[in-house]
Parts: C-alpha cells; sequence; structure tokens
C-alpha cells in the first residue's frame, strides 16, 4: 500500500491528538494535585501511584472515574485529598451509586432524580447495612438474591471509604503533626516510667497518654487502605507501612522521615496552605527519588498511562474511521477510504501503544484477567482485519475491525469497574509462560472468530442493501471468511490443547470438563463444523456466512457467559448488567442470521434480486 | 458380492462426512448440556451423566425407569473417532498437498485415544503430610474400603483391604489370611448417621459403637469438596457357622472396633481407600507466600524428602505451582494445605496415557500450519 500525502496527515494527526493529553501544560492548581497523584504507594500487592488507587477506588464506588461537584468533575487525585483528609467534606459529595430499589428502601432513600448518594445520606442506616451484609454473606454467591449481593457490594464501598478516611488520621480529627511530635517525644519518658520500679503519678499519667496515642495509631494501621511510607533505605523493597504501622512498630532508629510528610500535608491541607503542602509534597517526592527511584518511577509511568489513556482514545479513532469508511462507501471518494484507512491504522496504533504499555506496567504477557482480554481481543482482531484487509480492498474487514476494536474497548471499559486492571495473579496464575502462550492463542482464536461473524454480518446487511448485486463483492466477504475461520481453528484448538497441558502441569488432569474448558472446546467445534460443512458441500456461501454469525455468540458464551454460570437462575447479582447485554447481543446474533436466512431485499416490491 | 455391498454401506457411513457434521452437533449439545448441569450436579456427576456415558438416562421424577435420551460422550466420541479414521483411509488421498490433514487427524485420534484412556486408566488419589511426617500412601478422595487387621502384636500389622466395589449386602467376603469370613448385611454408600434416639430405628449392628447408633440413607454426594457418609454392616461369621456379631463400619467413626477370636485381637473399620506406594515422602517444610501487604496467594510449595530405595533416590524435591514431582509413574501437585500452613495436600495422579495430548498438540499444530500454510499460499498466489 503506498501511502499518500492525505494519509501521512491523518495518521500523524490522530497520534497528536492521542498525545496530547501528555503533552498538555498541566492546568495550574494552588496545591500541587499533578504530583501527588504521581505519589507511589502499595495497594492491592503492587506499588501503584495514588491516581490509580484513586481512580480505582472512585470506579468501584460510583462506577465512574471521578465525582461531580458543583457540576464540575473532581479529579480523582483530590477526591482522595478530600477524604484523607477532610472527610468531612468528601462525606457531602455522591460517592455512593445504589441502584438496587430493595437496598434504597432499607436506607430509606428516594429512587427517582439521583442514583449517587453521599456518606451522609447512607451513614444513618450505616448500623443497618452491616448487619444485611453480615446475613447475605453467609450466603454462598451464587445463590445470593439481587438484594444481598446490592447490600454486600454497598457494605463493602462504604467500608473501603471509610478505610480511606483512616489511613492517614482518624477521620480529619486531631492535628496530625503536634501529634506526631507528641508521640515521639512521650516515648522516651514513658517507657522509662513502664520500666520504672516506682511509678509515680507523672508516670502513670504518661503511661496513660502514650497508650492512647498507640490505640489511636493501632487503629490507623488496621485501617488504612494503602500503604504510603515506603521501605526505610536498605530495607526489603516490599516492606511498605501504613502511617499507622510506621509509628507502632518502627523498623529501629528514627521515625519515617515520609511520616512527618504526610502529616504536614495533612494538616496544611486542612487549613488550605498550599505553599505548605507542597514542600512537604516535594520533600517526600525527593526522599522517594533518592532511595526508591524504582518505585518512583514505576508510579510516575503508570500515572502518565492513566493520564493519557490510550484505550479511550482508540475508541474515539476506531468510530471515526469505521463512519469514514461508511462515507466511503457511500461517496465513492478513494480520499475517503484512505482517510479512513489512516485513521483505522491510527487507532490501531494507539491501541498497540496502550496494550504494550498496559503489559510493561504490570510486568506480564497481555492477557491476564476479564480486562486485559477484552483489550487483547480487540487488538488481535483489528490486527488480523487490518492484514486481511490487503487481501481484498474493499474496506469489509477493516469495518470489521473497526467495530470490534470499538466494542472491545467499551467492554473493556465498564470492566474496568470490576477493581485494579493490573491486579496480582493468583498463584495457580502466577506463570509468565503460560499466561504468554495458552492465554494469548486462545484469546487470538476469540478474536478471529468474531472477525469472521463480522464479515458474516456484514455479508448479510449487504444483501438487504437497495445495491447493485456484486456477486464479485460477496465471494470475496466469503473467502475472507473462510481463511479467518480456518485461522481461528488453529489457534482456538492450540490454545485449547494448551490450557490443557497447563491443567496438566498444575493439578494434574489435562482436561476436566469445567465450565471455562466447554467454552474453549465449544469454539474449537463450532469452527471445526463450520470448515467440513464447508469441505462436504453442505453449506454454501450463505451457510457459511450464517455459521459464522452464530460463532459470535458461541465466542461471546464462552468468554463471559460461563462467569455468569448459574446468574439468570436464582440471582440477579453479580454481573446482573452484564447478563442483559450479553442477552442482547446473542439475540442481536440470532435476529441477523434470521435476516440472513430471508431472501435478499425481501421487504422490496421485487421479490428476488 | 452382497455381502461386500452391505459392508461397504456401512463402511460408507461410517467414514462419511455427514457421520462427522453430525457427532460434532451432537458433541457441542452435550458440551452445552454438561456445562449447565454443573451448576445443579457439580461437575464429577455432569460429567460422569453426560460425558462419561454411553448414553444420557432420564428418569422420571420418582419411577425407577432408566429411559436412553440422547447418546452419551462416549459414544460420541467413539464414533468420531471410527469415523476419523475410516474417512482417512477412504476419502484423503496420501499426497503432499494432504500432508498437513493427515497428520492433523493422526494427532486427533491420538488426542481422542488419550482422553479415553484417561477416563478408563487415571486413578486420583490425595496425600496429606504435616510438617515432619512421613507417608508411603495416599487416599482415594471417594472411594472406601474395608479394613480388617490382625492388631495381635502390635508392632506388626497386617491387613486385608476389601474395597467397596465389592460391597453388596447379602454377599460374603472371605480370606485366606482371615479365620473367618464377612458376610455383608447392609452397604449405603451415603448416609445420615446419629447416636439413637428415642423412636429411631435400629442400625441393625449388635456389637459395638454402632449398636447404639441409628442411621438414614441418602443420596451420594454431588458437590467437588463433599465427602459421604458410608456405612457398611458386617457380620464375622466362622467357619462352624457361629455369628460374632454385627457390627456397624463407617468411614466418619474414628476409632477401630474389633473382637478378640482365637488369641487373636482383630479390628475392623471403614476408611478412605489407600493405595501404597515403594517410595515415601518427607514433608520438610510448606510455605505459603502472599502478595505484601494482602491475603492474595503467590506461591504455595512443599519442600519434600523423597526416599525410593529401589530406585536409588534419596533427596529433596520442591514441590509448587505448575511444578509437580513425576515419579514412579505417580505425579504429585501441590494441591491444598491447613492446620496454620502446617499441613500440605499432595494430590496424587497415576495416569500413564499423560503424554498423549503434549504429542498431540505439537502434530496438531504443525499439521494445521502445513495445511493452512498450503492454502494462503494458494490464495495468495491466486490474487497477485
Amino acid at each position: 500500500m503506498k501511502l499518500d500525502r492525505l494519509q501521512t496527515a491523518v495518521f500523524a494527526g490522530a497520534l497528536a491528538l492521542a498525545a496530547w493529553p501528555a503533552l498538555k501544560p498541566e492546568p495550574k492548581t494552588d496545591f500541587n494535585l499533578a504530583a501527588f497523584a504521581r505519589v507511589p504507594v502499595l495497594e492491592g500487592g503492587r506499588v501503584k501511584p495514588l491516581d490509580s488507587f484513586a481512580r480505582n477506588t472512585m470506579l468501584a464506588m460510583r462506577s465512574k472515574q471521578s465525582v461531580p461537584v458543583d457540576g464540575k468533575a473532581l479529579p480523582p487525585a483530590r477526591w482522595l485529598l478530600d477524604a484523607a483528609f477532610k472527610p468531612e467534606l468528601a462525606d457531602t459529595y455522591a460517592a455512593f451509586v445504589v441502584d438496587d430499589p430493595e437496598v434504597l428502601g432499607l436506607v430509606r432513600l428516594d429512587q427517582g432524580k439521583t442514583r449517587y448518594f453521599a456518606y451522609w445520606q447512607l451513614e444513618p442506616s450505616r448500623d443497618e447495612i452491616q448487619k444485611q451484609a453480615a446475613l447475605a454473606d453467609e450466603i454462598a454467591a451464587p445463590q445470593r438474591t439481587r438484594f444481598q449481593s446490592a447490600v454486600l457490594s454497598l457494605h463493602g464501598r462504604l467500608a473501603m471509604y471509610e478505610r480511606l478516611k483512616n489511613t492517614f488520621m482518624i477521620s480529619g480529627s486531631g492535628d496530625p503533626v503536634l501529634e506526631l511530635a507528641a508521640f515521639s517525644s512521650l516515648l522516651p519518658s514513658a517507657l522509662k516510667a513502664f520500666h520504672s520500679k516506682k511509678q509515680t503519678a507523672a508516670d502513670l499519667r504518661a503511661m496513660k497518654a502514650l497508650s492512647d496515642m498507640l490505640q489511636r495509631y493501632n487503629f490507623i494501621a488496621q485501617t488504612a487502605a494503602f500503604k504510603a511510607i515506603p521501605p526505610k533505605e536498605g530495607a526489603d523493597a516490599d516492606a511498605w507501612t501504613n502511617a499507622g504501622e510506621a509509628v507502632v512498630s518502627p523498623s529501629g532508629g528514627e521515625p519515617h522521615p515520609s511520616l512527618a510528610s504526610f502529616a504536614i500535608m495533612g494538616r496544611a491541607y486542612r487549613a488550605g496552605d498550599a505553599a505548605a503542602f507542597n514542600a512537604a509534597l516535594s520533600e517526600h517526592t525527593t526522599w522517594l527519588a533518592q532511595y526508591r527511584p524504582a518505585a518512583a518511577r514505576a508510579a510516575r509511568s503508570e500515572a502518565l498511562f492513566n493520564k493519557i489513556s490510550p484505550f479511550t482514545t482508540g475508541m474515539a479513532l476506531y468510530i471515526l474511521a469505521l463512519l469514514l469508511i461508511f462515507a466511503g462507501w457511500a461517496t465513492r471518494r478513494p480520499e475517503v477510504d484512505s482517510a479512513a484507512r489512516a485513521l483505522a491504522w491510527a487507532g490501531f496504533a494507539v491501541h498497540t501503544a496502550g496494550l504494550f504499555a498496559h503489559s510493561v506496567l504490570q510486568g506480564r504477557p497481555p492477557v491476564t484477567n476479564l480486562y486485559s482480554s477484552a483489550v487483547f481481543v480487540g487488538w488481535a482482531a483489528v490486527a488480523l482485519g487490518l492484514f486481511a484487509e490487503r487481501f481484498h480492498k474493499r474496506g469489509f474487514s477493516a469495518a470489521g475491525a473497526c467495530v470490534i476494536g470499538f466494542t472491545t474497548l467499551i467492554v473493556a471499559h465498564h470492566l474496568k469497574s470490576s477493581g485494579d486492571t493490573m491486579e496480582m495473579m493468583r498463584a495457580v496464575l502466577d506463570s509468565n509462560f503460560w499466561l504468554a502462550t495458552h492465554v494469548v492463542t486462545i484469546t487470538i482464536g476469540y478474536s478471529s472468530t468474531y472477525l469472521a461473524g463480522m464479515l458474516g454480518i456484514a455479508w448479510v446487511v449487504r444483501r438487504h442493501l437497495p445495491l447493485k448485486p456484486d456477486p464479485a463483492a460477496s465471494k470475496a466477504l466469503s473467502e475472507l471468511a473462510y481463511g479467518v475461520i480456518a485461522f481461528s481453528l488453529f489457534f482456538s484448538f492450540i490454545g485449547t490443547v494448551l490450557g490443557g497441558i497447563w491443567a496438566d502441569q498444575s493439578w494434574g488432569r489435562f482436561w476436566g470438563w469445567d465450565p471455562k474448558e466447554n467454552g474453549a472446546l465449544l469454539i474449537v467445534l463450532w469452527n471445526a463444523f463450520i470448515l467440513h460443512a464447508r469441505w462436504g458441500g453442505y453449506a454454501r456461501e450463505r451457510g457459511i456466512m450464517l455459521m459464522a454469525i452464530f460463532g459470535n455468540i458461541i465466542v461471546s458464551l464462552s468468554w463471559f457467559g460461563v462467569n455468569m454460570l448459574g446468574i439468570g437462575l436464582h440471582s440477579y447479582g453479580f454481573m446482573d448488567k452484564a447478563f442483559l447485554w450479553l442477552s442482547a447481543f446473542c439475540a442481536l446474533q440470532l435476529a441477523l442470521m434470521l435476516l440472513g436466512a430471508m431472501p435478499p431485499r425481501f421487504w422490496t416490491e421485487r421479490a428476488d434480486a | 458380492m452382497r455381502r461386500n455391498d452391505a459392508l461397504s454401506k456401512v463402511v460408507d457411513g461410517l467414514s462419511s462426512l455427514k457421520l462427522t457434521l453430525a457427532c460434532l452437533a451432537v458433541l457441542m449439545i452435550l458440551v452445552v448440556a454438561c456445562t449447565l448441569a454443573q451448576v445443579n450436579l457439580g461437575i464429577h456427576l455432569a460429567v460422569e451423566r453426560y460425558i462419561r456415558s454411553f448414553l444420557v438416562w432420564w428418569v422420571p421424577e420418582g419411577s425407577s425407569l432408566r429411559i436412553p435420551i440422547f447418546p452419551g460422550g462416549g459414544l460420541v466420541g467413539g464414533l468420531l473417532l471410527i469415523n476419523l479414521v475410516l474417512a482417512q483411509f477412504r476419502r484423503l488421498e496420501l499426497s503432499w498437498r494432504k500432508a498437513g490433514l493427515w497428520i492433523v487427524h493422526i494427532g486427533l485420534a491420538l488426542l481422542f485415544i488419550g482422553e479415553f484412556a484417561t477416563a478408563m486408566l487415571q486413578v486420583e488419589s490425595n496425600m496429606a503430610i504435616e510438617e515432619g511426617q512421613t507417608r508411603n500412601f495416599s487416599e482415594d478422595y471417594r472411594r472406601m474400603e474395608v479394613v480388617v487387621a490382625d492388631a495381635t502384636d502390635p508392632g506388626f500389622d497386617s491387613e486385608v483391604a476389601i474395597p467397596d466395589s465389592l460391597l453388596r449386602a447379602g454377599r460374603e467376603l472371605a480370606d485366606t489370611a482371615l479365620p473367618f469370613k464377612l458376610i455383608v448385611r447392609g452397604y449405603h454408600e451415603n448416609a445420615v448417621l446419629s447416636m439413637r434416639g428415642p423412636g429411631d430405628a435400629p442400625s441393625g449392628a449388635t456389637m459395638g459403637v454402632g449398636a447404639g447408633m441409628a442411621f438414614r440413607p441418602r443420596s451420594p454426594a454431588t458437590a467437588d469438596n463433599e465427602q459421604n457418609t458410608s456405612i457398611v454392616l458386617v457380620e464375622p461369621v466362622l467357619p462352624d457357622g457361629k455369628s460374632l456379631g454385627v457390627y456397624l463400619l463407617s468411614n466418619v467413626l474414628g476409632a477401630p472396633q474389633g473382637f478378640i477370636h482365637e488369641g487373636r485381637s482383630w479390628k475392623l473399620a471403614l476408611r478412605l481407600r489407600q493405595y501404597r506406594h515403594p517410595f515415601s515422602l518427607t514433608l520438610k517444610d510448606f510455605k505459603h507466600d502472599r502478595y505484601p501487604g494482602t491475603n492474595i496467594p503467590k506461591n504455595f510449595s512443599s519442600l519434600v524428602r523423597l526416599k525410593d530405595e529401589a530406585a536409588g533416590d534419596d533427596r529433596d524435591v520442591l514441590i509448587f505451582m505448575n511444578e509437580p514431582l513425576r515419579h514412579g509413574g505417580l505425579t504429585f501437585y501441590q494441591a491444598s494445605f491447613g492446620k496454620d500452613d502446617t499441613l500440605s495436600v499432595l494430590q496424587v495422579v497415576r495416569n500413564p496415557a499423560w503424554t498423549l495430548p503434549y504429542v498431540s498438540c505439537v502434530l496438531v499444530s504443525l499439521g494445521l500450519l502445513w495445511h493452512f500454510g498450503v492454502m494462503l499460499r494458494k490464495s495468495l498466489g491466486r490474487l497477485s
């Protein structure tokens, strides 16, 4: 393919647009929010920037990455600061989404105007929520009713927020700087008093004061939402502590300098003293740069990744490219076509960069959980689609690629709210070799089956458009679909067998017929069925195309459906919305197959074309 | 000639592509049914019912009738294998162009054979070892055995084990090592066992703790982590026909019961079936690592000492996730743990067919690569 000037310009322009969030100057704020967002903390077993923690928590709490205050979106880092240091303010933000009418009834809140509620609105019913959650917790997850799942989820989110409020200080009470100073000055005298044989009244007072303080710090040690105090120089890189632990059980010697930095930040933030806050923050980051440069660097990169948010840009580029492809078909102008192609490639480039960055940041092969599988399925489908486009340059497979790229990124976006997208791998999954081989090949199988399905849909839609009959185009589509299905069979088979081998390596059985394995097997069987039907001449162009569309249903069920087993039978809790979407998607595919089975343009006067 | 006609028709049918398609479709239906059934039946029973059976049976509620309603996995898999092999020789020419398909189909046949062999031959058991303990046997998860032991000499225990497959009410069990025979008076795979209260029917036992107990039979456990409470009533009878009483044995009863006969002390018990191994494992250390600041498990590992005099082995082995120990035709996997991380449970699998999927995977990959490579080249050649 020769690049013309238009294509180069569109491609470069799109990339520049994608990089813009990183290039644009940071908005001037009195408090240095940008630097605060980049501060590394240990949470969920890994070091991450506060920015990621704030975004993930916000997503989990209200299904959005930010909370609107007075009509303006509050940056995640700002919300975190408010929750940690000014909880009386954060308690008024509508940070909790509550959908379930029965839960709303329980907490006596009106369902109507809004689904978002502030902590102070839920606080009066806090004990009742806890009680109901404890009851629900005794029921096994698949058996829970919708109400039980909802109340358990709300309790979990409230508890998370409460922990955040007690991460540096106890719900914003007291002056952290003074307390820390009092503690360090009291410690020697109280210790002496403790060991002295004849304790005076002053000794007893000192001991009592110390015990009170220890109680407060112990409380923080137990509840803090994350560990913000980095390991001291020379300590193990994993030995992070939270603001309570660092005081209660110091690792010997002087108290950690970062403790004082965070205490000053807290006091300054409460007092609105931006200069003091920024100075303390810079003291902390300087210490990090000197003693924990790796953690600081990793957190900085991840915060940058969050800011660029390549998958959002990718989504936008794909949808634009798709619209341009349609425009190209409608206008038959070559320059529209080439611009569309450039945009699709730009979308793919951004998607690739994002995928690569996510893998590098996590230090894992690209697919580790449902979220990253969605990103990867889209990526591989687009790669294959753009490659297949080179065989039949009619825009069909590019369009299919854009649709899948866009859809999977949307799906990934919604999967984000289930938590950290770079979560740690549980023991049996902790194997980069198998993640890189089995998981990647099986997801490529998903991608190509979807691409074949999209080609089938394109074929069906074309049949019913008032176009001049173009058998060559139909043939091109079906040949492409055949190639893609063959490709699918290869990858899904290899992926499935590799999965069996992994299972044999880790728990001694090659094949156990569990739902996930069965899902993978179904894809293999279905692709084999299509190919054999074609080889035997039992299915011709239309049959192949309709079966390819059915492949969409099989992949979706095997990808998401098995996670919902038992749902719809006696539970509406976990992933209930996803269940509805999945059902809608399958219904749509069936409708398309039905449409394809109808005579072409049956709705026009002319019965046959 | 005529007979050959009929034969060739059958062979035609068995090797036809139509049969392939039908089998693939039926297999898909079975897989879906098996997956959905797991919600209620548990994985083990669902697989038994749909996959590891020749026919799927329907038992109408409250009747003893069994009606076959669908071919089972065994039948379809077998047909598919026959179909594959016959089609191979009847239809596929032996040429370089088709070499890929040949290799693929050979690989698939191996995979099928491997799965059949696994279903027939694989034996799974558990070995639970506490730190410092040495074990030379593993226990089945489900199957039980009755043990009759001569415990007269405390230093030397000689045992006769009777597998549960022989336990049928009314059956007589005899062994040359035993001076009496055992008559099975009742056997229940699963039951609720309790102390006998007023109004409970007698258990049927006349000797031992079972005489004061009552039980109510129930259907065997289906959930994967549930265990049966099996109950067997046995009556030791001397050669002269004299009964020594009826004993109730169960795997949930701790201490063995027994009697003294001709100066020898005999113990009776029902327990999970044990598999003896000609080597021993000693657990030196069990480790359970977590990610920092969380309870997310990062790794489980067992450091064991493997001693096998016959093979000349006396060495340390680290068994951990994705790294099993293969020794003496058995594979030991890190499966579970307990007792505050001082107990390690290893899964022990004997599967002589374990290498087949590996070979098959390689063959099918190569074959498909070859075949689709040839196709792609052809299609590219046509385009340019």
